[in-house]
C-alpha cells in the first residue's frame, strides 16, 4: 500500500537544519507535488522518503511499515531523478531490467515487465540503444519505465522535467498524469515550477525555509491561500497586497480602509480582527475589475499574450507595484489613470505581523455549523 | 607611487615583452604567410626532438645493421642482419640456453614474468587504493599525496632505500629477528628478490595510476549509485556492473601505460639487485642492452641497437593501442 506517514521528521546537515518537525499524511493512490523556492528542503525531503538521506529525528511510514532502518531498495519505492541517472553503459532494455535482476526476478517476469512498460511509455523501438543514443524526452520516459517495473508503492520525482524544452515540458507533463490515473500508484513528485504543481496535483505540499507552509487541493490553496508565503508564491502573477486599516466590522464581513476613499469590503470572521488593525488586502491580478470609480491606478507598462494583457502599475501616489490583468486586447497609455475595484469576495486579508491570513467567513460559518 | 600587486606586474612584463616582438613577428608574418606561421613556433622544440629523439632512434637503427667494436660508424663495417639473426636465432625459445644470445632471452624471459606479475598486481593495488581513496574517508588528501610521493623520487634512490631495507643486515631482518623469525638473504634468493623487484616496482608507481583510477572513479556520478541503491544492486553488482564498466576506459588506459613502462624496467631493479642478481634471475632486457654497449667493456653497439629496435617495435605496438583508445575516450 501506498501511503505515507512523516512523523515529526528534522533534518540538519551539520549545523544547519534543512527541515523542521515535518509532520505529512499521504493517502494511498494520490498524487502530491512538494513545490516551494530553491534551499526550501523539497528535494532533501524526497530523498529523505526515498532512504537516500537519513533523518535527524522523526518516524517515516510507507504502507504502515516503519522504514527509518530500511534501505532505498527495501522502500518499495522508485525515482526518476533529474538527471534522469540512467546506466550509460547499458541499452535501454538493461536498464529497466537491471533492478528486477539485482531482486532475483525470472527472466520470463522480467521481460514481460519490461514490455509492459516499453509499451506503456512508447519505447518499445529503442530498447536495444543506448541512453547518449535517445533524446532528452526519450530519455526521461526510460527514466519513467525503470520506475515502473520496479511496481512500487510509491514513485518519486525529483524535478524530471526540468531538463526538457518548454513544449516538451507540456507534454511530458500530461503524459505522468496520465500515467498515474491508469497505474493509480501513489505519485510524489518534487518542483519548483508551480505550474506544474497546480496542473498535476492531486494534493500540494508548499515548503519554505525546512517547513510546511500547507498543504492541500490545488484550488483550496488556491482560494484560500494560509499565509503571505502561500498567497505569494502560487498563482502568476503573484498576488497584489494593498495595505490598509480595518474602519468597520459589521455582521457579514470587515470594512477596510486602502485609502482614496474608497473603502473595501472583504468577507472575513467578524471575530477575528478588530477596528484599527493594520492588515493587508491581497487581490489577485485577475480579481481587479475596471470601475468608474474605486482605487486610482497608474499604468506605467503592459504586456500582451494575445488572449490577455497584464498591466504593470502603481497605485496613485504609492511605489508598490500592482498588476492587474485584462482579458483579450487592452493597451493604456503610459500614465494612464484607471480606477479598480476588487472583485466581490475575491480578496484575501492578512495580517501584516503574523504573515496568516484572516478566515473568511463563510468557512467560519460551516466550521460552526459542522460544529453544531 | 602606486604598489603593483603579482598579477598586475605579470600583466606589464607580458605587455613589455608583446611590445617588443610584435614588429618583427609581424614582419615574419608578411614574409611567411599567416598559415605557415604556426610551424615557425613549432620549429624549436621539433629541432631538439629531432636532435635528442629521433637522430638517436635513426642512429641506432643504423647501428643495429653495422658490426665490430669501434663507435664511430665510420669505422664500423656493415653486417646486414647479422645482429638480428644473433639475437633471433633458437632451438626452442621456451629454454634461453639453447639459444645462441641466451642472455637476450632470459632477459625476455624475466621481462615477460615481471611484466604480468607487475601490471597485474600494481593494476589491483592502485585500483583498490583509489577505490578506498574514493570514499569520504578522513584526510583523503593526505594519503592521495602519500601515495603519490614515491612517484617523485629518483629510481636509483628507490632502489637504494629498499636495498637498505632489505639488505643482509637490513632494517627487514632486524625487525624479523626482534619477532623471533630467522633471518632472510631475500636479494641473494631468486623467489625473494623477483617478488620484491615486483614489490618495488608497485610501490613505485601505484600512486600515478591510482590517480588516473581516481579521476575516472570520481568523474562517475553519484546519482547512478543512487540509482543502483534504489534498483537493489549489493555492493558487490554495483562494483561489477556499474563502477567497473564506467571505469574501463581508464583502466585500458593504466593497463597500456603498465605495460610500456614495465617493458622499460631497468633503474631501479637494477640498483637494488646489484645489476639483475641472483645471477641473471632479474636481469631484464633494457638491461641487457645495457651490458653490450656498455657493460664491462663488451663495446657490443651492433648487437645492442639491434635489441633495442626489437624492443622499440613492441612499444610502438602499444603505444599505437593507447593512442587508438585515448581517442576512442575522446569522442
Amino acid at each position: 500500500m501506498g501511503n505515507l506517514k512523516l512523523e515529526n521528521v528534522s533534518k540538519a546537515f551539520g549545523a544547519l537544519t534543512v527541515l523542521h518537525d515535518i509532520n505529512l499524511a499521504i493517502e494511498d493512490g494520490k498524487f502530491v507535488v512538494f513545490v516551494g523556492p530553491s534551499g526550501c528542503g523539497k528535494s532533501t525531503l524526497l530523498r529523505i522518503i526515498a532512504g537516500l538521506e537519513d533523518i535527524s529525528a522523526g518516524g517515516i511510514e510507507i504502507g504502515g511499515r516503519d522504514v527509518v532502518q530500511l534501505s532505498p531498495a527495501e522502500r518499495k519505492i522508485a525515482m526518476v531523478f533529474q538527471s534522469y541517472a540512467l546506466y550509460p553503459h547499458m541499452s535501454v532494455r538493461k536498464n529497466l531490467a537491471f533492478g528486477l535482476e539485482n531482486l532475483r526476478f525470472k527472466r520470463s517476469e522480467i521481460d514481460a515487465r519490461i514490455m509492459e512498460a516499453a509499451r506503456m511509455l512508447a519505447i518499445e523501438p529503442y530498447l536495444d540503444r543506448k541512453p547518449r543514443q535517445l533524446s532528452g524526452g526519450q530519455r526521461q520516459r526510460v527514466a519513467i519505465g525503470r520506475a515502473i517495473v520496479r511496481n512500487p508503492d510509491i514513485f518519486l520525482f525529483d524535478e524530471p522535467l526540468s531538463n526538457l524544452d518548454a513544449a516538451l515540458r507540456v507534454q511530458t507533463r500530461a503524459e505522468i498524469t496520465r500515467l498515474h490515473r491508469e497505474i493509480k500508484t501513489t505519485m510524489i513528485y518534487v518542483t519548483h515550477d508551480q505550474v506544474e504543481a497546480m496542473t498535476m496535483a492531486d494534493q500540494i505540499v508548499v515548503l519554505n525555509g525546512g517547513r510546511i507552509e500547507q498543504v492541500g487541493s490545488p484550488l483550496e490553496l488556491f482560494d484560500n491561500p494560509r499565509n503571505l508565503f502561500v498567497a505569494g508564491f502560487l498563482g502568476s502573477p503573484r498576488m497584489n497586497m494593498l495595505k490598509g486599516k480595518v474602519a468597520a466590522i459589521g455582521e457579514a464581513g470587515v470594512t477596510i480602509d486602502a485609502g482614496f476613499g474608497s473603502p473595501l469590503t472583504a468577507e472575513i470572521d467578524p471575530a477575528s480582527t478588530k477596528m484599527g488593525q493594520a492588515v493587508l488586502a491581497g487581490v489577485r491580478p485577475a480579481h481587479f475589475t475596471l470601475a468608474d470609480k474605486g482605487l486610482p491606478f497608474i499604468a506605467q507598462y503592459y504586456e500582451s499574450l494575445g488572449t490577455e494583457t497584464y498591466v504593470y502599475g502603481t497605485l496613485e501616489g504609492q511605489t508598490e507595484q500592482i498588476i492587474i490583468h485584462r482579458t483579450g486586447h487592452f493597451a493604456p497609455g503610459t500614465g494612464e489613470r484607471l480606477f479598480i475595484t476588487p472583485a466581490a469576495g475575491r480578496m484575501h486579508v492578512f495580517d501584516p505581523e503574523t504573515g496568516l491570513a484572516l478566515p473568511r467567513a463563510v468557512e467560519q460559518r460551516s466550521v460552526a455549523h459542522e460544529h453544531a | 607611487m602606486s604598489t603593483l600587486r603579482l598579477p598586475q606586474i605579470g600583466e606589464r612584463a607580458l605587455d613589455l615583452v608583446m611590445g617588443i616582438v610584435e614588429a618583427p613577428i609581424n614582419g615574419l608574418e608578411r614574409l611567411m604567410g599567416r598559415k605557415r606561421m604556426p610551424y615557425l613556433f613549432l620549429a624549436p622544440n621539433l629541432v631538439l626532438f629531432g636532435i635528442f629523439t629521433f637522430l638517436p632512434i635513426a642512429i641506432a637503427v643504423g647501428y643495429a645493421f653495422t658490426g665490430g667494436t669501434e663507435l664511430f660508424v665510420s669505422d664500423r663495417p656493415f653486417v646486414g642482419f647479422d645482429n638480428f639473426r644473433q639475437l633471433l636465432e633458437c632451438e626452442d625459445y621456451l629454454r634461453p640456453g639453447s639459444c645462441r644470445e641466451s642472455l637476450f632471452w632470459t632477459a625476455i624471459w624475466n621481462t615477460l614474468w615481471f611484466v604480468a606479475f607487475n601490471v597485474t598486481a600494481t593494476l589491483l593495488v592502485a585500483l583498490v587504493t583509489a577505490l578506498i581513496l574514493n570514499r569520504a574517508i578522513a584526510a583523503r588528501g593526505f594519503f592521495r599525496a602519500i601515495f603519490f610521493y614515491p612517484v617523485l623520487l629518483s629510481p636509483v634512490v628507490i632502489g637504494l632505500i629498499w636495498k637498505w631495507f632489505l639488505d643482509r643486515n637490513g632494517l627487514l631482518n632486524a625487525l624479523l629477528q626482534m619477532l623471533g623469525v630467522p633471518p632472510e638473504i631475500f636479494l641473494l634468493e631468486v623467489g625473494w628478490s623477483r617478488f620484491f623487484v615486483v614489490v618495488v616496482s608497485v610501490w613505485f608507481h601505484m600512486g600515478f595510476y591510482t590517480l588516473i583510477l581516481l579521476a575516472g572513479l570520481q568523474a562517475i556520478p553519484r546519482d547512478l549509485y543512487e540509482a543502483a541503491a534504489i534498483d537493489a544492486a549489493s555492493p558487490r553488482r554495483t562494483l561489477l556492473r556499474i563502477t567497473l564498466p564506467l571505469l574501463g576506459p581508464n583502466l585500458m588506459v593504466v593497463l597500456i601505460l603498465l605495460m610500456i613502462r614495465s617493458v622499460q624496467i631497468f633503474d631501479e631493479a637494477w640498483v637494488l639487485t646489484n645489476g639483475g642478481g641472483p645471477g641473471t634471475a632479474n636481469s631484464f632486457i633494457v638491461q641487457y642492452i645495457y651490458q653490450m654497449a656498455f657493460g664491462s667493456d663488451l663495446r657490443l653497439f651492433g648487437l645492442a641497437s639491434a635489441a633495442s629496435v626489437l624492443m622499440g617495435l613492441v612499444l610502438l605496438a602499444l603505444t599505437l593501442v593507447q593512442l587508438r583508445l585515448g581517442r576512442k575516450m575522446e569522442s
